[in-house]
């Protein structure tokens, strides 16, 4: 262990200095705002009014905020799950030895770089569109009549709309995130396992998940990371004013920081902060969760 | 690794046919991909008119839309621009970060958990709140005023700003290589940091390959931090030159040339994303290292 | 929960741990920061300023929220060219955008970034940054500005300026009801509608013919709310109800009524409910299946690309209500406006810009090509598609802010707007809509 000191100290110093130049200040200043009435994120600190916990209590009281929470924690778990299991299904797949692996991983990934302005527009003018949208195109030939006349857009599917399209575009990036834990594992394990009998679903059970755990925290946290940070998409759905079924947190911090819409209503960072500082540890919490519900330190390979 | 090389082999039937479930299920996905891409592809084409009532390419193909994209702005600066930031900044982050995930993953010390826990919830704080304190400070320093150094911060911020992401991504990937190569290196009397650079850092490749990509999709689509700190149109890297195009075309209701400008960012960006994988790849396979 | 809170401990005790042993030159100016935020304003701003001032040289630095491609945005740089090529002062023009100038203005200032003048609407320059701003009354004095200014705008930006003009208007617009005058015509509807019962006739008229008489979308569906509120109670009124949670007040469920008795008799498009902009404005009020949209006086701009060049527009300020307060001479009427940073010390060479700007042939220039309207009374030929817009405009004498007041709680906007956007939708009825609105509280 001592010999390793100093290489621990070599090793860490160049991330921890950039750590500390770039976030260590905002950090700070982030959480002390929140606990102050501030109009401009970079107003001097002699304006600000110190009000102690009051920015929490107000963000509690307000049911806008409360439904953007709501919002936050359905797009996690749902999308969450959708995104996770396709994302893993199409990772076994890839990784199974089919033939143009490569150009199936690349056009999965592929929404995940084209422009969410784009892909929004397409999604809200074309695929949902009440008079010639996909879907109803799709279900008006299929026969379904009563769903070719859902209004896909509207309040009660609007949140589903939503969520569908995100997640088409996140599939992809969390796929290639599986597939490269699963090729690392060596194809030692499979062949040993195809020797012995194991047929492709218990080498998966057996194999692939438990070797893959890392993966899945790395996974989980990559994903809890951008969901609280929705809101290009939220902001897509729903332009100039936010909708109750598509605000995220982000979303209200944004109005609180700069003003809702077009109209002048009252600002007040130090609420934006204390959002930044919430979401924060949210993300710390599902962290510490998964290091503790996913612990890997026993396997290795 | 060793599939791949499967890859040219002759058509095994009895193998595909136990793959077909997999296959069609890729098939199914990716053409719902290529319809609603293939959308955007064709409205491109078409008049904004046309977008609007069902009808793209009702009447030909419209190249214009293209050309007035292109004229739009300087394509080429922005794309130069972004492709230097991105590359500068994946190659620094990989050799900042990686020793440092190696370290956090590896060894037990006072200070790891709580390091992990700060970056962490740094990934958490939302960007605002990070850049515009920071512009603050930066901007009275007198470092926008030169076209050089707001270059060079503009890469420094790049990297500061993905060096959370990055480590957490890596630590995964070293935390589950065995030790017994360590152990095997130390008895050939191999110092541990040369034991990192030579056997560590390679047999952690695909984490690597995976996050070098991420990094430089994140860093070519990066909006904030470039339309905030880049303080001459000189600078301006495409996320935020095609937000412009983009924002120009929808407010003049181009809806066509909005997507033309969407394709004309997008093409270079696919093509970039598919030789760099591949090439990276390459050279992992290439080399024989077995994972 | 405790664990929580120990990584939030955590967090923080790491920051000042790390603080103390970062050490080496990076430190310094994470440390330099907080004491120059310590200090109060003015002296930062104007230390920056000077520093900031010295490598630019003599030129002015304009931000600008338009995009350099844009049309306004090339018009104003025809006019920064000429305005240079005349006098001699070069000026760095950046066009930031919307979300440039949006999230990125007050920073720039607050970090005594060296701007001179910058643009965007007139309730934010005024009110949001109306702390950053120079009074102009003098300098406007001293060029005769007003001579040729539009009288209406210069009062608006001395009602928002606090009674005296701190910014000049460009790039006038005017919110109102947008028709189809083709459908008119065929409906037989021969003047426009100035009251709710007039309203009523024109759209039973304009079912009849099988056209939708009303669209929206979900971005401007609370206008609808805010001018019908405004119209009966008045725009401060309104906001006082909005801000305050006030729905018991009749003028809510009155309002209500009023939309749900629309939406019974199917006056509005059958899609309402789940447009997403720019669906209504683009697929059915250009494409000629709708026949009026509450919007800005730039819509005909935004869809001229679908609407065709046989598309004749129609416009009218929204219709009087019966016993209500405000007439059809009130509406939200606005402008961009331009003004001159307090530090600036080249303020008459700015304002000498922003006359190069708003005046004569560079004014012509933006209405032309932007398709808006004119800021100088002088230029009276406005852009064809938009004269209609004109008799609206002129008769202007009560100022309304952004949705007549609807969207003066930004905790309350999105809830207005979903069930009034339920309401037009016929899935809620009055009682369903007010029941909803107190419901969410605040």
């Amino acid at each position: 262990m001592k010999r390793n000191k100093g290489m621990i100290i070599l090793f860490l110093t160049p991330t921890v200095l950039m750590f500390s130049v770039i976030f260590l200040y905002p950090i700070i200043r982030t959480i002390i705002m929140s606990f102050f009435r501030i109009d401009g994120i970079t107003d001097p600190v002699a304006k600000w009014q110190f009000t102690g916990l009051s920015n929490f209590i107000r963000l509690a009281n307000t049911s806008l905020f409360r439904i953007s929470m709501w919002n936050l924690f359905r797009i996690w778990l749902i999308g969450g799950i959708i995104v996770m299991s396709l994302a893993l299904l199409f990772a076994v797949i890839i990784t199974s030895g089919i033939r143009f692996k490569s150009f199936f991983r690349a056009v999965i990934y592929l929404p995940n770089i084209v422009s969410a302005v784009a892909l929004a527009t397409m999604w809200l003018q074309y695929v949902y569109s009440p008079k010639f949208g996909l879907l109803k195109t799709v279900f008006t030939n299929l026969g379904l009549t009563s769903l070719a006349k859902v209004q896909w857009l509207d309040n009660d599917h609007k949140f589903a709309a939503l969520l569908l399209a995100y997640c088409f575009g996140m599939v992809g990036y969390h796929m290639l995130i599986f597939a490269s834990g699963i090729e690392r594992i060596s194809s030692d394990y499979f062949e040993a396992a195809t020797l012995d009998g194991a047929n492709k679903f218990n080498q998966f059970r057996y194999i692939t998940l438990p070797l893959l755990k890392g993966v899945f925290k790395t996974n989980i946290t990559m994903w809890s990371v951008t969901s609280v940070g929705f809101f290009v998409w939220s902001q897509l759905f729903s332009t100039v004013t936010a909708d109750t079924q598509t605000i995220t947190p982000m979303v209200y911090m944004y109005m609180q920081i700069f003003g809702a819409g077009n109209s002048i209503t009252e600002r007040n960072s130090g609420l934006g902060a204390a959002i930044g500082v919430l979401l924060s540890v949210c993300v710390v919490a599902v962290f510490w969760l998964c290091n503790h519900l996913l612990r890997d330190d026993d396997l290795e390979f | 690794m060793a599939k791949t090389k499967k890859y040219r082999e002759p058509v095994n039937w009895k193998r595909e046919l136990r793959l077909a479930p997999g296959y069609f299920i890729l098939l199914v996905w990716i053409s719902f991909t290529f319809v609603l891409l293939g959308w955007v592809l064709l409205a491109s084409f078409s008049t904004t008119k046309e977008i609007f009532s069902n009808k793209l390419l009702a009447s030909g193909l419209h190249f214009e839309n293209y050309v007035k994209a292109w004229m739009n702005s300087d394509v080429a600066g922005i794309f130069r621009n972004s492709l230097i930031y991105s590359i500068i900044s994946c190659i620094l982050l990989i050799l900042i970060c990686a020793p440092a995930a190696y370290v956090l993953a590896r060894f037990v010390f006072p200070g790891n958990k709580l390091i992990q826990t700060g970056f962490v919830s740094a990934m958490g704080v939302p960007v605002v709140m990070i850049v515009l304190p920071l512009f603050g400070i930066v901007a009275n320093l007198g470092i926008l005023n030169h076209v050089m150094s707001n270059a060079v911060l503009l890469i420094f911020l790049y990297i500061g700003i993905n060096v959370p992401y990055t480590t957490i991504f890596l630590m995964t990937f070293f935390g589950n290589l065995s030790r017994a190569f360590e152990e095997a290196a130390a008895i050939d009397g191999c110092p541990p940091t040369k034991t990192f650079w030579l056997i560590m850092l390679p047999m952690a490749q695909p984490g690597i390959i995976t996050v070098t990509i991420f990094n430089f999709i994140n860093i070519w689509n990066e909006y904030f931090i470039s339309l905030i700190f880049a303080n001459s149109d000189k600078l301006r890297p495409i996320a935020v030159g095609l937000y412009s195009m983009i924002n120009s075309m929808k407010y003049t209701g181009d809806w066509a040339g909005m997507f033309a400008a969407v394709v004309i960012v997008f093409l270079p960006t696919f093509i970039l994303y598919i030789f760099l994988s591949e090439k990276i790849i390459a050279g992992v396979t290439g080399g024989g290292v077995k994972g | 929960m405790r664990k929580k809170v120990m990584a939030l401990v955590l967090t923080s005790a790491m920051a000042v741990s790390l603080a103390a042993c970062g050490g080496g030159g990076q430190t310094t100016e994470t440390a330099a920061a907080p004491a120059g935020d310590a200090t109060t304003a003015a002296p930062a701003a104007d230390g920056g300023q000077q520093e900031a001032a010295a490598p630019s040289g003599d030129g002015l630095v304009y931000w600008s929220m338009w995009e350099a491609t844009e049309p306004q945005g090339q018009a104003i740089q025809a006019a920064v060219d000429q305005f240079t090529a005349d006098t001699g002062i070069s000026v760095d023009l950046q066009f930031k955008g919307r979300t440039g100038i949006r999230e990125g203005l007050q920073p720039a200032l607050d970090a005594g970034t060296n701007i001179d003048l910058f643009d965007e609407d007139i309730d934010r320059v005024n009110t949001t940054w109306g702390q950053y701003l120079m009074d102009l009354e003098e300098l406007a004095k001293a060029a005769d500005y007003e001579a040729t200014a539009n009288a209406g705008l210069m009062a608006a930006c001395r009602e928002v300026g606090g009674g005296t003009l701190k910014s000049i208007p460009y790039q006038p617009n005017v919110f109102a009801f947008f028709y189809n005058q083709t459908i008119f015509d065929e409906a037989g509807i021969t003047a426009v509608p100035t009251t709710w019962a007039e309203l009523d006739a024109a759209c039973a008229k304009i079912k009849e013919k099988g056209y939708t008489p009303i669209t929206c979308d979900d971005a401007y569906i609370t206008c609808m709310f805010g001018y019908h509120m405004s119209r009966l109670v008045g725009e401060p009124k309104t906001e006082e109800i909005v801000k305050g949670g006030q729905w018991d007040d009749p003028s809510v469920i009155a309002t209500a009524e009023a939309y749900a008795d629309f939406a019974s008799k199917g006056y509005f498009s059958e899609t309402i409910a789940s447009n997403v902009w720019p669906a209504g404005q683009n697929q059915e009020l250009a494409m000629g299946t709708a026949a009026m949209y509450l919007n800005g006086s730039w819509l005909p701009n935004e869809v001229k690309d679908m609407a065709g060049d046989d598309f004749v527009w129609g416009c009218f300020s929204y219709p009087a209500l019966e016993g209500g307060t405000d007439g059809v001479d009130a509406a939200n009427y606005g402008a961009q406006v331009l003004a001159i940073n307090k530090d600036s010390q080249k303020a008459e060479d700015a304002f000498k810009l922003i006359c190069y700007i708003t005046q004569g042939e560079f004014d012509k220039m933006l209405s032309e090509l932007s398709i808006g309207i004119p800021a100088d009374s002088n230029n009276t030929e406005w852009p064809a598609l938009i004269s209609c817009v004109k008799p609206v405009m002129d008769s202007m004498n009560t100022r309304y802010p952004w949705a007549a007041g609807a969207e003066a709680n930004a905790d309350m906007t999105p809830i207005i707007k979903e069930n009034f956007l339920k309401l037009c939708g016929g899935s809620i009825d009055a009682q369903g809509f007010v029941d909803a609105l107190k419901k969410a509280g605040n």
